[in-house]
């Protein structure tokens, strides 16, 4: 995995929390830009204007305070 | 022909078919087999916390139908779709509401109000819901999606809260706008108002520069087009606008 995206990701309790929060679009699109397993959720779940952006991601999985990335998660246990 | 409102929720996971497709499904399926006519579905959405498992977002998904079924006949076919359509892992719930039953409309606001901001149990949705004498009953998986599934009638009741399903489509492109006066989009498009993000309502000659996607709201009782002012020129609202429905 790119470690310039993880870098945009805070580790804590095994959960990949997206560090820039909410309503961070740059941010988002930037990141999703870096990521080769984006895949966009259903339309009615997307809340970016851009299309690619971890705000639209289906492995987004919406908080509180920010997301956490599903796909982190799962392709990083994989690979250790 | 009665009135009902029906709500599913918690019917997807990772890369299946959405809640939203699935209540449209249903809509279309109990309007065409009864003769009858149901609503715009609406998308509402609930708290997000640690505690509550859901798949991306934690929406539930409503739409209102008039239809000479009986209540049993509309659950039977609204279950037998949902159970068919969704996915092997989900935990899907449907409420159904005899709208013109006598029913404590207050209690059932409240309770999805507070589906919005806390943590809610399978028990207290059950409760209301037989003190409401709604119908609400679980699908498979651990039938959490009663929770939104009750909610999400009580969201749709309170008149202000919600995203219409899917994309409205006047011929407008990706990049370049298309003209057409409130009274044209209303016409053409079975919404009843077009009204600006700071909630004024715009006159049906006025002209909407529509680009992109363009999407609905639910917004005092009714299906309503948000717009944004761009200098002097009307434009639907984005996304991003569109995050507090």
């Amino acid at each position: 995995m790119e470690q310039e995206l993880l870098q945009q990701f805070e580790y804590e309790t095994e959960r990949w929390i997206f560090r820039a929060g909410l309503q961070q679009y740059s941010e988002a699109r930037q990141v999703a830009q870096l990521c080769p397993r984006f895949a966009p959720d259903d339309e009615d779940e997307q809340v970016d204007d851009e299309l690619r952006s971890c705000y639209n991601c289906q492995y987004r999985r919406w908080m509180m305070t920010s997301f956490e990335c599903l796909m982190l998660k799962n392709t990083v246990l994989l690979n250790n | 022909m009665k009135n009902w409102l029906i709500c599913i929720d918690d019917t997807d996971d990772i890369g299946t078919k959405g809640t939203g497709e699935i209540a449209e499904e249903i809509a279309l399926l109990l309007a065409q087999t009864s003769g009858g006519k149901a609503s715009f579905v609406t998308r509402h959405q609930l708290f997000v916390h640690p505690d509550i498992p859901y798949t991306s977002h934690n929406s539930a998904m409503c739409f209102a139908l008039q239809s000479p079924l009986s209540q049993a006949e509309i659950h039977r076919l609204a279950v037998a779709h949902l159970v068919a359509e969704s996915a092997p892992k989900a935990d899907p719930g449907i409420a159904i509401l005899d709208v013109d039953s006598d029913y404590d409309v207050h209690a059932l606001i409240d309770f999805g109000l507070s589906a919005k901001r806390e943590v809610i149990t399978k028990e207290a949705a059950y409760q209301l819901a037989e003190q409401l004498q709604i119908q609400l009953t679980e699908h498979g998986g651990t039938g959490q999606g009663v929770i939104g599934a009750l909610a999400g009638l009580g969201l749709r009741l309170m008149g202000s809260d919600g995203r219409v399903k899917g994309q409205i489509k006047l011929g407008q492109l990706e990049e370049v706008s298309l003209e057409l006066t409130v009274a044209e989009i209303l016409e053409q498009t079975g919404l009843d108002a077009v009204i600006s993000t700071d909630k004024t309502r715009l006159a049906a000659d006025e002209k909407v520069q529509l680009k992109g996607k363009v999407k609905a709201v639910y917004l005092e009782h009714q299906f309503v087009l948000l717009v944004a002012k761009d200098g002097e020129l009307w434009r639907n609202a984005g996304k991003q606008a569109l995050q507090d429905y």
